[in-house]
């Protein structure tokens, strides 16, 4: 399990993470969602203790990063795949990490199986592709055999066929009772893959809960074409709703439902050719979730410091 | 401990550039020691004989190694550096959170490797020196405990100056910025301190680290310099300073 308790990060004027506090399970995919710029890879690196809050805790199963002993076989992270020298193979390289935690040398040759680089082993990793590198992200993160694990952005790079296979890796990772806990600013790429989201804007926390919670919080819109519009939207108006008129005649209503919008305009006599509710996709969910942090944030910071 | 420096070797050892910097090493102390050598015995019969009076056999013999220090320094550099331009530093310490630990470790392995490669190359080179000499120009002999310390010291003064590169390469964290630093230490401040009034000069100039150097290979004190020993210890001093800078930082930045 992570927990990270009231944490906060500053860099100079900007607060990249500011007051942040969740938990992620074990058993669950746990998606960390939040627009570019948002603290999500700050959190993650204090997370990994290599970068210091400025405030607060975070810890992994209840002990801080920096006081693992052999922190390879208790979490295992996969924070740039860029980051490895160029010059190095990829065995060495794994070779390398895995002496340092006392991890034998065989399991190497098992993550790199794993992984789908074997062949590529013994080349060096300046010349890999972007997805390659990945791989041998997630190898390193393998490693030590870690009961929890972090990815940041971990799709960034893969083709279709590498994205597939980390949905199902991450999916496996969770039943088999790890805590899996993967960072991207794409809300339609954490629907297919996390079962739990935490959302963040502006380093701050704004929502944690089920990718189906999310959906139905949402409030969803109603889109009415009728005989007489006009008069509907008077008459939805005047019941504190907001109406917005398309050119094709439709109306969408929000802040109501279906049943209410037809009511009304059967008890007013107006004839109704079309109504259709709309539920609201994730990424509007998002969007919505994160506008608002964003607008608190602006207004925020145009506050002189005083 | 041990399973950290363990790995930091197979990191030393797995790059081309430490197995480039070694061979830049052996050959400029060499080669360039070779060069030095043969030339005097070349001028031998035509020199000054003041200066033939206070010829010194052992530091010229060594001569190379006013060059090959810079090879050692970037190779000392680069030990670090690399982990910071290729970002790989965060996978180093998110595999070993100690960092004092990790600077430690990669310590042991500079320090050991360094020690091995200048010493068999200094005596290579002190070897190959009085072989050029011999039957022209006054040789000296490993027998005598003044060439003896003088070509080891030759040899700690090389590992030293590995050192100070990869405590440059810890505080400054770029590649670049610490070769700069270190070229400008033994190349700059020399012109600097020689544009300072003569009786500043005097003072002055044997603090420099190549100074250091100089008194360090030389069998008897040169004129307005540090004694073997006293240079040995404040080289050390400088080293120390530095990389105990390095590692303080180290351990309060954000990696």
């Amino acid at each position: 399990m992570i927990s990270v308790e009231h944490l906060s990060k500053r860099y100079g004027d900007t607060l990249a993470v500011n007051d942040l506090s969740f938990e992620v399970r074990p058993g669950v995919v746990t998606g960390f969602l939040g627009p570019n710029g948002s603290g999500k890879s700050t959190t993650m690196r204090i997370i990994m203790g290599l970068d210091a809050p400025t405030s607060g805790l975070a810890t992994i199963d209840g002990k801080r990063f920096r006081d693992l002993k052999t922190p390879l076989r208790e979490v295992g992270a996969l924070l740039d795949a860029a980051a490895v020298h160029p010059g190095r193979t990829a065995r060495n390289h794994l070779l390398a990490l895995a002496t340092s935690n006392r991890i034998p040398a065989r399991r190497v040759e098992e993550v790199l199986e794993f992984t789908g680089i074997a062949a590529v082993a013994d080349k060096k990793v300046g010349g890999y592709s972007l997805g390659m590198s990945q791989r041998l992200g997630i190898a390193a993160a393998l490693l030590g055999d870690p009961p929890v694990l972090l990815f940041d952005e971990p799709v960034n790079g893969l083709d279709p066929e590498g994205i597939r296979w980390i949905r199902a890796f991450f999916r496996t990772l969770a039943i088999e009772g790890r805590t899996v806990f993967v960072s991207s600013h794409l809300m339609s790429e954490m629907a297919q893959s996390a079962d739990e989201i935490i959302v963040i804007g502006r380093g701050r926390f704004i929502t944690q809960s089920t990718v189906d919670e999310l959906t139905a919080s949402a409030d969803g819109t109603v889109l009415v074409r009728s005989a007489d519009n006009a008069a509907l939207r008077r008459l939805l108006e005047a019941t504190g709703t907001t109406v917005d008129s398309a050119n094709d005649g439709t109306m969408t209503v929000r802040g109501t439902n279906a049943e209410s919008v037809g009511t009304a305009a059967l008890a007013a006599g107006i004839a109704i050719f079309e109504l259709t509710p709309q539920r609201a996709s994730l990424e509007e969910v998002f969007m919505d979730l994160t506008a608002d942090a964003v607008e608190y944030a602006s207004a925020n910071e145009s506050t002189p410091h005083g | 401990m041990a399973s950290t420096t363990h790995a930091e070797w197979i990191k030393f050892r797995t790059v081309r550039s430490t197995v480039m910097g070694y061979a830049v090493t052996i050959l400029l102390t060499l080669g360039i020691g070779a060069l030095i050598t043969t030339a005097i015995r070349g001028h031998w019969r035509t020199m000054d004989p003041l200066r033939r009076l206070t010829f010194d056999p052992v530091s010229t013999s060594l001569g190379g190694t006013l060059f090959a220090q810079f090879a050692v320094g970037v190779i000392g550099v680069l030990f670090i550096t690399s982990e910071y331009s290729s970002g790989s530093i965060r996978t180093t310490f998110a595999a070993t959170p100690r960092r004092i630990q990790v600077v430690l470790a990669k310590l042991a392995v500079l320090i050991s490797v360094t020690t091995v490669v200048a010493e068999v190359v200094v005596f290579a080179a002190f070897l190959l020196g009085q072989r050029i000499y011999e039957g022209v120009v006054p040789t000296a002999s490993l027998a005598s405990g003044a060439v003896l310390r003088s070509v080891i010291l030759g040899g700690v003064y090389l590992t030293l100056l590995a050192t100070l590169g990869f405590g440059l390469g810890l505080i400054l964290r770029q590649q670049s910025a610490a070769i700069s630093v270190f070229t400008s230490l033994l190349l700059i401040v020399p012109i600097i301190v020689f544009v300072l009034p003569q009786s500043w000069q005097d003072s002055v100039s044997r603090y420099e680290p190549s100074s250091l150097g100089h008194a360090m290979m030389s069998t008897s004190a040169p004129l307005n310099m540090f004694g073997p020993w006293t240079a040995t210890l404040l080289l050390l001093g400088y080293v120390a300073v530095v990389l105990a800078a390095g590692a303080s930082l180290l351990v309060r930045r954000d990696a």
